[in-house]
């Protein structure tokens, strides 16, 4: 089965991105990161202004995989419940009894909008189901169906009445993707395509249990030593002392760096990861992990603008 | 073990012999140059002329100086031969290995899907790939053939030293300017041991010793007796010419070599052409000498 995925993963992921690009304008590396974010069985969190099509995105992803989607939509009132399910009594035969009724997590793809908006105690509930694979009700625990994939959004402007992430909690999520607005010709096409009474239709292109292979073989992909030592010292670069750092990296962002390099190499339709895998994927995998000082916020850097200076010192 | 490995172990061996032989040629045309050097600045005469005890023949020293000068030269300009990272310098020639060969080095040892396809792969471009592309022939022929011309030159320097060697007056007064010990009148070196072309005169004036030189010099007033006494230091002791009791010093053998450094054969040879009339004349005469 691995044999037969690996040999035809060319064709797989050309296949997805032209169903996907049915669907979705343009976001071609949003949409490459979404994916890779889904090989490495992780989570990815997006970050945009509203209406560039974050929802539209994932939920054409989960059609093309043959995924179960579900949303949520993150508010302040949101309890943990809503999201894991609860117990509800329910009459069989004359008999009261609880029956527990999944919430929207107990699916494949699952996008967290506004995560930002909810709760903390709503997002730890949120977060334990994406570290665990699992929800605790009560007392019973109930195993979350593979692969589990979240896509948590935050916008980046109107902060008032918001919960932000802590740190601790962004470091789950492999990548820290940012949505651009489209190119006048990418919204050309957009306006073409959505005036009309057609409606683009997106076929399923892989199985589960394909997708559930390609993780599998995302992890086989090779790494030379000095690559490898390259992407871990981008990390190690992010601790020391800095005008712009306040905090670095943890150990998570070197495995986030090597997998999502791993990824996508295979799906550039590479057997072993080059050093362009690692360059591309470290912005996205430090982006949320790299705590900027007071002092480069004032002069307007921006977490990438520091990662790019670190990845030009680092041989 | 892989074919990949199999592959990459015959032409790692294949690089390093051409390293090995680029080695070889540097040590030879550093040798040449080197001894070339020493022949031209007459270094056996210096030698000779050096008051340290030397345990062996000083005529050994150059060569074996210019050899070890041309190894050690050499190791110092391949010490880094050996650190040289091969899997880059092929992935540098050949762009399709780029990365490819040093992952499924760095893998060599683990195998699944991916991995063995790699490995295929790099096998596969391996077979195009040849140590003469990497150390190129041209780099090596050019070494060749320069080693081979210092090499020719050396010998033809050796083969006639008295063409190519300054002279030892000009490089002692070369070595004066540079040091700035300018000899000024009164003051200025005797050649003692005497000139070749004086050599026949011996006993013509029959003032002279067997060298044809004056016994007695008149250098400041002074009467200096520059007789010569075999076996007796290596040059002379100046002593005022009424002085009889010579001060024996022990010292090193007369070095005859002195004398026959500004001829081609030496100074036994021309003793060797006297009359036997003459040869007993410098019997007796040395015997007389040496008695004193």
């Amino acid at each position: 089965m691995s044999n037969e995925t690996y040999t035809s993963s060319n064709r797989i992921f050309k296949e997805l991105f032209d169903e996907i690009g049915k669907v979705i304008v343009g976001q071609r590396e949003a949409v490459e990161q979404i994916l890779i974010a889904i090989m490495c069985n992780s989570h990815a969190l997006v970050e945009s202004n509203p209406g560039l099509a974050k929802t539209l995105t994932i939920s054409t992803v989960s059609k093309a995989l043959d995924l179960k989607f579900s949303r949520i939509q993150c508010t302040p009132d949101l309890m943990p419940s809503d999201i894991t399910g609860t117990y509800i009594i329910e009459d069989v035969g004359g008999k009261k009894q609880f029956r527990f009724e999944p919430g929207p997590v107990f699916a494949n793809i699952v996008l967290a909008d506004e995560i930002n908006r909810a709760s903390p105690k709503t997002q730890s509930a949120m977060l334990e189901a994406m570290q665990e694979k699992q929800v605790t009700v009560g007392n019973k625990t109930y195993p979350l169906d593979k692969p589990f994939f979240v896509l948590a959004t935050q916008n980046p402007i109107e902060m008032e009445g918001t919960y932000p992430l802590p740190e601790a909690q962004l470091d789950r999520f492999l990548l820290k993707i940012l949505m651009d607005y489209p190119s006048p010709e990418e919204e050309n096409e957009i306006v073409n395509r959505y005036t009309k009474n057609i409606t683009p239709m997106v076929n399923k292109v892989i199985s589960k249990n394909e997708v559930l292979e390609l993780q599998k073989l995302t992890r086989d992909v090779p790494i030379a030593e000095d690559i490898k030592s390259r992407a871990i010292s981008i990390v190690l670069n992010t601790r020391g002392k800095s005008e712009y750092i306040e905090y670095g990296a943890s150990p998570r962002a070197s495995i986030g760096i090597i997998l999502a390099a791993k990824a996508r190499a295979l799906m550039k339709g590479r057997n072993y990861v080059s050093a362009e895998d690692i360059d591309a994927m470290a912005y996205p995998v430090l982006r949320h992990r790299v705590i900027l000082t007071f002092e480069s916020e004032r002069k307007g850097m921006t977490t990438d603008q520091v990662i790019s200076d670190i990845m030009k010192n680092v041989k | 073990m892989d074919e990949f490995l199999v592959k990459l172990q015959k032409l790692k061996s294949g690089i390093f012999s051409r390293m090995k032989l680029l080695f070889l040629l540097d040590v030879v045309a550093i040798f040449s140059i080197f001894y070339s050097l020493f022949i031209v600045v007459n270094l056996e005469y210096f030698l000779n002329k050096t008051t340290f005890y030397i345990p062996f023949q000083v005529n050994f020293i150059p060569p074996v100086l210019a050899l070890l000068l041309g190894a050690g030269i050499a190791f110092l300009l391949h010490r880094k031969d050996s650190k040289i990272n091969l899997y880059l310098l092929i992935e540098k020639k050949y762009s399709d290995l780029k990365e490819k060969l040093r992952t499924a080095y760095d893998n060599r040892d683990e195998s699944n899907i991916i991995l063995d396809a790699l490995k295929m792969e790099v096998s596969g471009s391996l077979d195009k790939v040849s140590s003469a592309h990497i150390l190129t022939t041209g780099k090596l022929l050019s070494k060749l053939v320069i080693a081979v011309i210092l090499l020719a030159g050396t010998v033809t320097i050796a083969q006639n030293p008295g063409t190519y060697a300054i002279p030892v007056e000009t490089i002692k007064d070369i070595g004066n300017t540079i040091t700035g010990n300018v000899e000024k009148g009164g003051n200025e070196t005797m050649d003692v041991a005497g000139r070749p072309e004086d050599f026949d005169k011996a006993g013509e004036d029959g003032g002279g010793n067997i060298k044809g030189k004056p016994n007695i010099a008149t250098i400041e007033g002074k009467n200096i007796d520059l007789a010569i006494f075999p076996g007796y230091e290596s040059g002379y002791e100046l002593k005022e010419a009424g002085q009889t009791q010579n001060q024996f010093i022990k010292s090193a053998a007369f070095p005859v070599d002195i004398l026959g450094s500004n001829v081609s054969d030496g100074g036994y040879s021309i003793l060797m052409k006297k009359t036997e009339t003459e040869k007993q004349l410098i019997n007796k005469y040395a015997v007389e000498r040496s008695t004193i």
